[in-house]
């Protein structure tokens, strides 16, 4: 199908729309992440020794809590390279 | 529906001096004691087998040995239940029944406890009074400290899930709505409060801890401190009368138990110790009775004289 130059600088303006709010939603996507991070950490901290809810506030709370593991579980694999992911994040890939 | 607490260290006479109490009350009103000690002894009291169940002792008065095991066994079951509902994939690994290790986790029994206690307050049994005689001093204080603790957790918790969910509205409004049949770059994530399955639970929990609270420390709740005229008894009393205070827990009457001619100096000094550490509360001083092997019923009778008629 062809597009007319109409069609392709609509489809083009609303790409850079999208570039641009994606740039402005990213720093506080990458605060709620670590908000979820903390929460999961809060809620779980006893896997890793810090002061921990009473256990059966974790348990009620486990079963809906599968995202935020997997969160937790990013990002401890990502803690190794801290420099690529402050990079990541202030956008430099150069 | 008014209810008392007895509580003191291990051996001291809660559970004699509660059902001593129990059967003066059940005179004018209907009572319920309710044993939540590991090491029931109310059945043995009134010479009847109450072996985790309840009993009536006559029209008005009903006895009850909690099984603590049993309650903790059928609540980690439910949650194990629905974490393997949840984890349903697992079961096809066969690795469902790993979820069963958790009855070994701290905690678990004073919640066990709590729940006994909540369930007996919510459920309309038809009791003008409940006796709760509770086990000894350390999980007592942990299982009403519960509530208090269990709430700051949960406070906080809820104020974390709020901002998560506020960032994620932030986001949702930066980005634009799709298009029917467009499939998003990444995974769009629910900001409603009442979508968030987590938030929901935690404000039913807040509501539920909340309730409990208001009537543990409200005006028909009391607690009974029984203590022995002795030091170890003495020094855990004051623990014990400190920790209440701690949580706002009403303690509303010491009672001096299994006093003798022999130990009424003791007894009189553990008394002027316990006022400076519960300042305003009455005490009531029980003889030691000898008649344990005459019957039980001369001790409950000797004991219901002593105490006379409070609440």
């Amino acid at each position: 199908m062809k597009l007319s130059p109409i069609s392709l600088l609509r489809e083009f303006l609303i790409r850079l729309g999208d570039h641009h709010r994606e740039s402005a939603a990213a720093l506080t996507a990458v605060e709620a992440r670590e908000l979820e991070n903390i929460f999961a950490l809060l809620v779980l901290g006893s896997f890793i020794g810090l002061p921990a809810p009473p256990t059966f506030l974790a348990v009620e709370l486990l079963p809906f809590m599968e995202r935020e593991i997997r969160i937790l579980n990013i990002r401890a694999e990502d803690a190794g390279d801290m420099l690529a992911e402050m990079c990541g994040m202030l956008g430099i890939d150069g | 529906m008014k209810f008392l607490f007895f509580t003191g260290k291990g051996g001291v006479g809660k559970s004699t001096v509660a059902a001593a109490w129990g059967r003066q009350i059940s005179r004018q009103a209907r009572v319920l004691v309710q044993s939540l000690d590991p090491a029931h002894n109310l059945g043995d009291i009134f010479g009847v087998t109450a072996d985790s169940g309840r009993k009536k002792i006559s029209e008005t008065l009903t006895i009850e040995e909690v099984d603590l095991r049993k309650l903790s066994r059928e609540y980690l079951e439910r949650e194990t239940r629905v974490l393997g509902e949840t984890y349903r994939y697992l079961q096809v690994l066969n690795l469902d029944n790993y979820f069963s290790v958790l009855k070994y986790s701290p905690g678990i029994e004073e919640y066990a406890l709590l729940t006994s206690i909540e369930r007996t307050l919510n459920a309309q049994t038809g009791f003008d009074y409940v006796i709760f005689d509770t086990p000894p001093t350390g999980l007592t204080l942990r299982f009403l400290a519960l509530p208090s603790v269990t709430l700051t957790w949960i406070d906080r918790l809820i104020r974390i899930r709020e901002t998560i969910l506020e960032k994620r509205y932030t986001i949702g409004k930066i980005r634009r709505p799709m298009k029917a049949g467009e499939t998003p770059a990444e995974e769009r994530l629910a900001y409603d409060p009442g979508e968030d399955a987590i938030l929901e639970r935690l404000r039913a929990l807040r509501e539920n801890y909340n309730r409990l609270n208001g009537l543990l420390r409200g005006a028909d709740c009391s607690v009974v401190l029984v203590f022995n005229p002795d030091l170890l008894s003495l020094r855990e009393s004051c623990r014990l009368a400190e920790g209440l205070a701690e949580l706002r827990l009403p303690l509303r009457l010491l009672v001096n138990n299994k006093v003798t001619e022999r130990n009424r100096e003791t007894a009189e000094r553990v008394e002027q110790a316990l006022r400076k550490a519960a300042p305003g509360v009455p005490v009531e001083r029980v003889p030691l009775s000898e008649a344990l092997y005459e019957g039980r019923e001369t001790v409950l009778y000797r004991i219901e004289n002593d105490i006379g008629e409070r609440f």
